[in-house]
Order: C-alpha cells, then sequence, then structure tokens
C-alpha cells in the first residue's frame, strides 16, 4: 500500500511538473506572441477584412478572439489556413461561425500564415489595435489636417454681417420717428401753457424739408456719398452679371476636397467619371462614396457626424456593416456650383478627352480647398503643377474667358484620332491644303483657327 | 481749407465702406436673363426646384403635378447603345449573381473578350491611374494613399497574394465588389473593366510599363482571351 501510495504520488508530481512545463513548451497559439510583428503580419494579411476594435468590416471583429476560442488552438491554425478543411472537420463552433456570416460576407480564403504568424497576430488581436487609425498625410504639397479644419471653422462662423446693419437702422429710425414724435407733443405742451396756438401741423415731408434747408451743406456731402455709392454699386454689380467667380456654396455634407483629392490621391474622374464620356462632369451618386466608406466610418476632422448623412442617404447600418433592406433612400441635394447659361453648348468629355485639357486648367487648384468653388484667374494662374497652364485674365466662365482660351490653346492632332479626319478633309483640296498652310505658318494650330471662335459652335 | 479734405476722405471712405457689403460668397451673382439659364427641356443637373420639394408628402407632391426629377435609373431591361454592333457585347447583362458561389464560378465561366492590345493594355493604365491607383498603389502593391495614411489597411499585392487570380473573379470583383472594396460597375462600363483587367495582368507579373511586339501585342503572357472579338 505506502509503495503505491508513493508511486500515486509520483504520478501526479509527475503530472503537476508536465503541465507546468508544457506551458512553456507546447503553449498555444493564445500566449507569448510578440505584438509588434502582429501588427506588421495582421495588416498585411487580416486588415483588409477584419477589424481588431470590436466594429464590423468587411468581415467579423477579431476583438475577443482569444476567449471565443479558447481552448481550440490547433483547429484556429487550421481555420485560418485552411478555412474549407476546417470547415470540413465539423466543429460547432466553425459550423454556426460560417453559417452566421457567410451569408453577408462570404467565405475566408486561405492565408499563407505559419502557427507562429498566428501567434503575434494574436497578440496584437489582444492590444485591441492601440496604434491604428486614420493618420495625416504626410506630402508636403497638401493641407495638413490642421489647416483645413482651420478653414472650415472660418467657413462656419462666416454669417453674413449686413442683417446686422439692416437691423441696426431699422432700429435707429424707429428711435428717430419716436423722439420727432415726443419732441412734437413736448412743443405742444409747452405752447398750451404758454396760452401759445399748437404748433403747426406738419407732415414729415415738410419737416424733412425745412431740416434739409437748415442744413445744406451735411445734407449736400450726404448726397454726394450716396450718389458715389449707388454709381459703383450699380457699376459692379452690372458687371457682375452672369460672373459666378468666387461663388462658394455651403453643400449639405461638409465634404472636403483637400482631405480626397490630395491627401488621399483620388484621382478627378474617379468620383465625377463621368467627365471623359458626357457633356457633364457628374456629381458622383452616393454608391461611388460606399466604396471606400463602407470600410471608412470615421473622418479625420467631422467624425462620423458627415459621413453618417451618407449612411442615411443611402441606408446603411453602420453598426452592423449592412445595407438596411427596404430603406427609402433620399438623394443628396448637393448645390450646383459651375453653372453655364442654356444657350451655350459645353461639353467635358470633348475638352478632357479629345482636348486633353488638365481639369485643373478650368477649375483652379481644386484639392487645395474643401468646398468647392468657381476659381478666379489668380488662383488659375498661380498654379506651377500644370503642364502646359494657359494663363488668362478674364472672368472665369465669361465668354471672353472662353474665347481667351480658344484663341491660346493650341491643337496637338496626335493626341486624339478625332483630327485624323478633319486633316484628311483639308488636305482632300487645293483650297483646304492653302488654309492649312496658311493656319500651320506660326507653327500650330489654335482652336480658334479650327473655329473654335465660330458662334455656332458653342451657341446653337 | 483743411474743412473740405476732411469732407474729401468722409466722401472716400464713406463709399467704400458703403460699397463693401454687397457681395457674398453664398450667392452666385446676378444671371443674365434668368429664363436663359433654365431650358424648358429638362437637363441634367439643373434645379428645377426639385430640391425644394423633396421634403413634401405624398399628397404634396401630387398636388403639384410632376416635380422634375433629374437623375434617374435606366428604365429596366434598357440595354446602352454602345455605338456599333461589335460593341453590343459589352452592353450585354453580366450572367452571374453577387453570390460567393457564382464568384467561385466566374474564375472558369467567364474569359476576356480583349486580346492584349497595346490600345486595350495602355487603356487600361489610364483607367487603372484614374480608378484603382489611390488604393491598390502605382504598381499595385496595396500601397496606395488611402492604404499608406491608414484608412484602410491590408490591400493584398497583385504581384504575390493575387498573383493567381484569374480575370474572371477580377470581373467579378469590379462589378459586384467583394470585402471592403466596392463595386465599380457604375463607374466604369464593361469595355473599360476587361481594359483595366488587361493592365492588371501586367501587374500581377510584377511589369508596370508592359512592352508590345511588332504587332502591337503585348509581349507578355497572359491569360488568355475567349477569342479574338474586337476585329
Amino acid at each position: 500500500m505506502r509503495l503505491s501510495t508513493i508511486l500515486q504520488h509520483r504520478f501526479l508530481v509527475s503530472i503537476f511538473a508536465f503541465l507546468f512545463f508544457a506551458q512553456y513548451t507546447f503553449a498555444g497559439v493564445f500566449e507569448g506572441g510578440d505584438a509588434t510583428k502582429g501588427e506588421t503580419l495582421f495588416k498585411q494579411n487580416c486588415a483588409s477584412c477584419h477589424s481588431v476594435d470590436g466594429s464590423l468590416l468587411a468581415a467579423p471583429s477579431l476583438q475577443g478572439i482569444d476567449s471565443r476560442w479558447a481552448g481550440k488552438d490547433a483547429l484556429i491554425v487550421k481555420w485560418i489556413q485552411n478555412p474549407n478543411g476546417a470547415l470540413a472537420t465539423g466543429d460547432p463552433y466553425i459550423v454556426g461561425m460560417v453559417a452566421k456570416w457567410k451569408g453577408q460576407f462570404g467565405m475566408m480564403a486561405a492565408q499563407a500564415v505559419s502557427e507562429g504568424d498566428i501567434k503575434d497576430i494574436i497578440a496584437y488581436v489582444k492590444t485591441g489595435g492601440s496604434a491604428g487609425g486614420p493618420k495625416a498625410s504626410d506630402a508636403p504639397k497638401c493641407l495638413t489636417l490642421e489647416e483645413i479644419e482651420a478653414a472650415k471653422a472660418e467657413l462656419e462662423g462666416d454669417d453674413s454681417g449686413y442683417v446686422w446693419f439692416i437691423i441696426i437702422g431699422l432700429i435707429l429710425s424707429i428711435i428717430a420717428v419716436s423722439a420727432a414724435n415726443i419732441k412734437k407733443s413736448l412743443a405742444t405742451a409747452v405752447n398750451e401753457r404758454d396760452g401759445l396756438p399748437a404748433p403747426a401741423d406738419r407732415t414729415y415731408m415738410q419737416v424733412a424739408k425745412a431740416w434739409m434747408w437748415t442744413n445744406k451743406k451735411f445734407v449736400g456731402v450726404l448726397g454726394f456719398i450716396i450718389f458715389c455709392y449707388i454709381s459703383v454699386v450699380g457699376y459692379k454689380s452690372l458687371m457682375g452679371i452672369g460672373v459666378y467667380q468666387g461663388y462658394t456654396p455651403d453643400q449639405p455634407i461638409w465634404f472636403s476636397h483637400a482631405i480626397h483629392a490630395c491627401q488621399n490621391e483620388i484621382d478627378c474622374q474617379y468620383c465625377h467619371s463621368s467627365a471623359a464620356k458626357s457633356k457633364h462632369a457628374g456629381i458622383p451618386s452616393v454608391n461611388v462614396c460606399m466604396n471606400c466608406h463602407k470600410g471608412i466610418k470615421k473622418g479625420a476632422i467631422s467624425g462620423t457626424k458627415e459621413i453618417s448623412k451618407i449612411y442615411e442617404a443611402i441606408g446603411f447600418d453602420a453598426d452592423s456593416s449592412k445595407y438596411i433592406d427596404g430603406y427609402a433612400q433620399k438623394p443628396i441635394a448637393w448645390n450646383k456650383v459651375h453653372n453655364l447659361p442654356d444657350h451655350v453648348y459645353f461639353s467635358h468629355q470633348q475638352h478632357v478627352t479629345v482636348g486633353q485639357i488638365d481639369c485643373k486648367q478650368c477649375h483652379g487648384p481644386v484639392q487645395m480647398y474643401s468646398v468647392g468653388h468657381v476659381a478666379t484667374p489668380a488662383e488659375i494662374n498661380a498654379q506651377e503643377d500644370v503642364t502646359g497652364l494657359i494663363k488668362l485674365e478674364k472672368e472665369t466662365l465669361t465668354m471672353g474667358w472662353c474665347l481667351e482660351c480658344h484663341n491660346k490653346a493650341g491643337i496637338d492632332p496626335t493626341k486624339s484620332d478625332y483630327y485624323e479626319e478633319m486633316h484628311k478633309r483639308y488636305k482632300s483640296n487645293e483650297v483646304g491644303k492653302r488654309t492649312l498652310s496658311e493656319i500651320m505658318e506660326d507653327g500650330s494650330m489654335t482652336v480658334r483657327e479650327n473655329g473654335g471662335w465660330e458662334c455656332g459652335k458653342c451657341h446653337y | 481749407m483743411i474743412h473740405k479734405k476732411y469732407l474729401f476722405v468722409a466722401v472716400i471712405a464713406g463709399t467704400v465702406i458703403l460699397s463693401s457689403c454687397t457681395e457674398s460668397e453664398q450667392a452666385p451673382g446676378l444671371e443674365y436673363m434668368p429664363d436663359m439659364y433654365r431650358s424648358p427641356a429638362l437637363e441634367a443637373y439643373i434645379d428645377y426646384g426639385s430640391n425644394k420639394h423633396m421634403d413634401l408628402t405624398q399628397e404634396e407632391k401630387d398636388e403639384l403635378g410632376v416635380v422634375p426629377v433629374l437623375s434617374r435609373l435606366p428604365v429596366d431591361g434598357t440595354v446602352p447603345f454602345m455605338g456599333s454592333n461589335e460593341m453590343a457585347q459589352f452592353a450585354m447583362p453580366y450572367p452571374l449573381n453577387n453570390t460567393v458561389e457564382d464568384y467561385e464560378r466566374s474564375a472558369t465561366e467567364i474569359k476576356s473578350p480583349l486580346l492584349p492590345t497595346k490600345t486595350n493594355v495602355e487603356r487600361g493604365k489610364e483607367i487603372y491611374a484614374h480608378m484603382c491607383m489611390h488604393c491598390h498603389g502605382k504598381e499595385g502593391h496595396g500601397d496606395g494613399a488611402i492604404s499608406k495614411n491608414g484608412h484602410i489597411a491590408g490591400i493584398p499585392d497583385y504581384a504575390t497574394k493575387l498573383k493567381e487570380l484569374q480575370a474572371g473573379k477580377m470581373y467579378h470583383t469590379i462589378t459586384y465588389g467583394k470585402g471592403l472594396m466596392g463595386q465599380h460597375a457604375s463607374q466604369l462600363n464593361q469595355l473599360e473593366r476587361w481594359q483595366v483587367i488587361s493592365y492588371v495582368q501586367c501587374l500581377q507579373q510584377g511589369v508596370s510599363t508592359p512592352e508590345y511586339d511588332a504587332n502591337n501585342m503585348l509581349k507578355l503572357k497572359v491569360e488568355a482571351a475567349a477569342a479574338d472579338t474586337t476585329k
């Protein structure tokens, strides 16, 4: 008995010892990984679908993975390396998980990571991704986030001051009228006491006239100021008819071109994709916003405030990363910034595809501003990053401006086969040949020489 | 005399102060003949007042009659006209659905109708710069600005992780989206999708400036097209 007890004890001790050391020698994937290495691996292999902070991207979050998969070390390695193989084992957790998520996100692809890698990734997941999140681009050519934020604050604080002038003016005139009335009743009362007849009942007009006669000099100066004012304002407003320079309307969503086009280097034609194909450059429909904002749910400046307006328009639930079924979608009513009268025909396609004109030639440095606006010639001419920039002086979006550019812009027939036919027709007869040689005397053909100044080219 | 100088200064200052409060960035400015700006025939992106009507109830809308709505979807079942009979194949509906099974099927069932000619690949390169580069990166390593700025991480590299990805699966992904990538069917027509795929196939082999032979065909060997349908 004694011997067996001793043996039993030794057996137990050895089991304990085995378990004690096993922690170090056969530890599972949930302990002892390197979080720094894991972060790199996570970003390379997992981050395009999984988050670590509990939010849904294109797959369930990895947050809490160590408790959900506790005790299934070998299985999680198998699941990551070969999901279909792991599913075939029939493990109830995996089967349940696939049934729950496959419909929404599809099946996970096999990942080429070793067991050691998985250990590191899990170590990173357990840190909760402390060092993640959006950060500002370090490209020097762009505005910094602080500058964009300052510009936004300025825009929001910009209330129309002239309303206050009108209010103050109204208050002052009310005071003046009541003061005049009080003066009159006082004068009547004084006359009554002294037994004199009440002062003659004069109209306001008569009072004003009398006052003006007694203060001729002041009235003269004031009249001159008002005359100058009316002349200047009248001249300016007449000259401003049909000129939209500097028009910067508030938009329903505070969208920043500085963040999208400059920091994140999204090409103009990604969102305005019809510029190369149609008359209109196009305002992107909400599904284009969702191409990125399905995953990017928080902005660097406005947080979720502005992005949630997209979700509200299209009916997207950010928490479950799902489109809401049967949602009554609401259009976003953007304000049109660049407008041409109906009696002028302008086609983006002609300028972008055939003429190969840079967007910035007409729209200015849009990537340096948040809210879109009609650029002024000064802004357009100051750009240094546009090859072959034509410097123009006339007001933007006026006919003079169009003509100025058509007169200066040269045509490069090699850029587009659109010109091939034209070239062929010039060469087909003697008159054409002579015209062509006249045009090409100075070595280039401008848009004007190709009919760009004909009325019917744009007005028909 | 000093008196007159003051008067002159006062006149100038008064004029400047009074005239400085007339311009606002919120107002577009005066229109020359407003009715010449809005044509009776409906034009896209012109506000005919429909924005004002958005918050109205259905009864109020019925009372008003027709409210012009300018951004409409094409009528169901219509096929866009692509300019010629040869181009009609790019207007046909895509046979697969947005499901996991159909994604797998696309690998074998969907083949490119385009030959890797210089025109196609170079146009694909242009489209890639407009449509893909900000996420997938200049050389397709998944290191575009959006990825570098930490907005979307883990965009796979064409040359390693997606080296074996078939053209059909790419087409399916552009059409319907996959994972965090959205669907780009509204921005790229079918021809453009195949053109950009022909360039991405070069990036899969690590080539970002493809070379062409004497017949203007791509020198690189890529997955074969279904048939020569463009000639």
